[in-house]
């Protein structure tokens, strides 16, 4: 009752007080909006200013009329990136890891997924356990365990080290996410399926994979981002700029406080990062759900 | 009984299956993840370094005494140190993500998409790149952004990594930088799942903003964004990236003396090439890890694997 009659003053009074709130409404969106407009040019500020540069063919770095429209437009120092650097090499290396440390990490990590969320088995929660405390450790921190453990084995400064150390964190990482999303799929359609005498190994590959798609593009995306971004292991366990892959060769062309050409380097952070950029706002409406439904656990 | 027999047969069958379809995944997570780390326990008996690569000794707990007794070898420091960033990026994250997404949610925001599209654009771009920019095209000191613009405005340049304080700074404006996209969409998509007639009532019954914030807001959506938040704790005391780039890559130290614990345990293992000490420092920061992650846990039973 109190509810009703409450309600019926609110609209007599929103009547009366209609225009002055309208004007005060529409002063508050205006605001708002301008809040958002500088916030987004200011967010922007960092990587407008990289293009920028990049893209300017006087370097009027030091001068001080400097906009963020190039005044002489240029791709002389994209150029200078795939012609000077060897950025092609570096593509090619990252393609190759990122390649192979995804096969190798889905290939597996499916079916364990798989078990670890459908089937009851002893051992199961233990490891689960297990798989949660790995996620939290970085692994950077056993990088020397890990040094020390290729190095005798001829590993290191060779692709094949990097796929190793790799494609450790991201099956964790794979078993664990793959796992939390399959969690969420109801499984009475696999179980009418079994009713039907569909085999274990057919059921998986009609019913569960295409159900599991959108968790196994997310995981993958996830993966290749990593290798394409890993540059601390790739630093340290590879010499010799022709072995790079793109972050170790982006980190290595830098421009310090002393040397290094800005303009270059710009240039290829740009060149580096679209590829990361289309992905990522391609498969953004999967970005938060893909990631935390398996990862909120950890 | 011969039920119960079948049973348990079926079962070890079940068990055995299972562990066939997980034994690839199972295998490589245990040579390529486990098996180093209990390598970094037994290195962290030794007194393995530069010198003694392959002819090291054992000397017992004499690394983990150095890290946790002796204050001057700056463990505790940097343990300090990731505590007061965690804390104050987390807060400061919380707070203006929350101003930004409510911001956002106000009525007949039309361009909304626009600006979210725009806001997201840091988290998109890789961490790394973004760091490197930020580094050089910021906060350099000769042809950064800011100094020009500082000169500009007729002030002396400032060299933005070379304090602590001021480094300190400039790392947590990057690090917002970098978190604020996924905390904004985590607490708008909170905010959006809030029925409006929760609002409309309160409004009646003459709930202010405060109000309304305080009793409908805030308790409704912190189920939702606590695992988030959970896990961008974690992501922030386990930074590494940030600080590094900025202010201490090798051969190009900006004078900043900061270090959270990750930052420190690969000093100690890759530029003073001490790593028996290193990996003592990686094995505590484990521990901590597995204390805190089982600390969450029970706070959280809904976050445990089992159901």
């Amino acid at each position: 009752m109190m509810q009703k009659t409450k309600n019926e003053v609110g609209k007599m009074n929103r009547g009366k007080r209609m225009t002055k709130r309208k004007i005060r409404q529409n002063l508050i969106l205006t605001g708002v909006n301008l809040f958002f407009i500088i916030l987004s040019f200011a967010i922007l500020v960092p990587i407008l200013y990289a293009l920028s540069v990049s893209l300017n063919a006087e370097n009027s770095l030091l001068s001080t009329d400097f906009s963020f429209i190039p005044k002489h437009l240029t791709l002389q120092n994209y150029k200078a990136v795939f012609v000077e650097e060897p950025i092609l090499i570096w593509f090619k290396n990252s393609m190759i890891l990122a390649v192979i440390t995804l096969f190798l990490s889905l290939g597996t990590g499916i079916p364990a997924a798989y078990v670890f969320s459908r089937k009851r088995f002893s051992g199961r929660k233990i490891i689960l356990r297990l798989l949660i405390l790995l996620y939290a450790f970085p692994s950077l921190l056993s990088m020397i365990a890990l040094y020390k453990l290729l190095s005798p084995l001829g590993l290191i400064n060779t692709k094949l080290g990097l796929i190793i150390v790799y494609t450790g964190t991201m099956a964790v990482f794979a078993l664990w996410n793959m796992k939390g999303y399959f969690d969420t799929i109801p499984r009475e359609i696999e179980e009418a399926a079994m009713i039907d005498g569909t085999s274990t190994v057919q059921l998986v590959l009609r019913i569960v994979l295409p159900l599991a798609k959108p968790t196994i593009v997310v995981t993958a995306m996830m993966v290749l981002i990593f290798v394409w971004n890993e540059y601390i292991f790739a630093i340290n366990f590879m010499m010799g700029s022709d072995t790079y892959t793109l972050a170790a060769g982006l980190y290595s062309l830098q421009a310090t406080e002393m040397s290094g050409s800005w303009p270059v380097f710009s240039a290829a952070s740009i060149v580096v990062s679209l590829p990361i950029l289309m992905v990522f706002f391609a498969l953004q409406k999967y970005m938060t759900s893909g990631l935390t439904a398996g990862g909120v656990k950890g | 009984m011969k039920k119960q027999n079948e049973l348990g047969k079926k079962k070890t069958k079940k068990t055995w299956i299972a562990y066939l379809w997980s034994a690839p995944s199972l295998l490589l997570i245990l040579l390529i993840v486990i098996f180093p780390i209990l390598y970094t326990g037994y290195i962290s008996f030794t007194n393995m370094n530069v010198y003694h690569w392959t002819n090291y000794t054992w000397n017992g707990f004499d690394n983990y005494k150095d890290a946790l007794l002796v204050l001057d070898n700056g463990f505790i420091a940097a343990l300090m140190f990731t505590v007061l960033w965690t804390v104050v990026n987390m807060v400061l994250q919380l707070v203006i993500a929350y101003v930004l997404a409510s911001l956002l949610n106000i009525k007949n925001l039309k361009l909304r998409n626009l600006y979210k599209t725009l806001l997201i654009f840091p988290w998109a771009m890789p961490g790394y790149v973004s760091i490197l920019l930020w580094k050089t095209g910021m906060f350099n000191s000769q042809f950064g952004l800011l100094n020009q613009w500082l000169v500009k405005a007729g002030f002396e340049p400032v060299r933005w990594l070379a304090g602590d304080v001021i480094a300190f700074v400039c790392c947590t404006v990057v690090n917002l930088w970098l978190a604020l996209p996924f905390m904004i969409t985590i607490i708008d998509g909170a905010l959006q799942s809030i029925d409006q007639s929760f609002y409309e009532s309160a409004k009646l019954d003459g709930a202010g903003w405060f109000k309304s914030t305080y009793y409908i807001t805030v308790p409704m959506i912190k189920a939702i964004i606590t695992p988030a938040v959970v896990i961008t704790a974690f992501t922030t005391f386990k930074q590494f990236d940030v600080i590094y780039l900025l202010t201490q890559q090798v051969g190009a130290k900006t004078g900043a003396d900061l270090h959270t614990i990750l930052t420190y345990a690969y000093e100690k293992a890759f530029i003073t090439n001490n790593y028996g000490y290193s990996s003592a420092i990686s094995i505590l920061i484990f521990i901590l890890l597995i204390g805190l992650s089982t600390l969450m846990n029970r706070q959280n039973k809904r976050a445990e694997v089992d159901e």
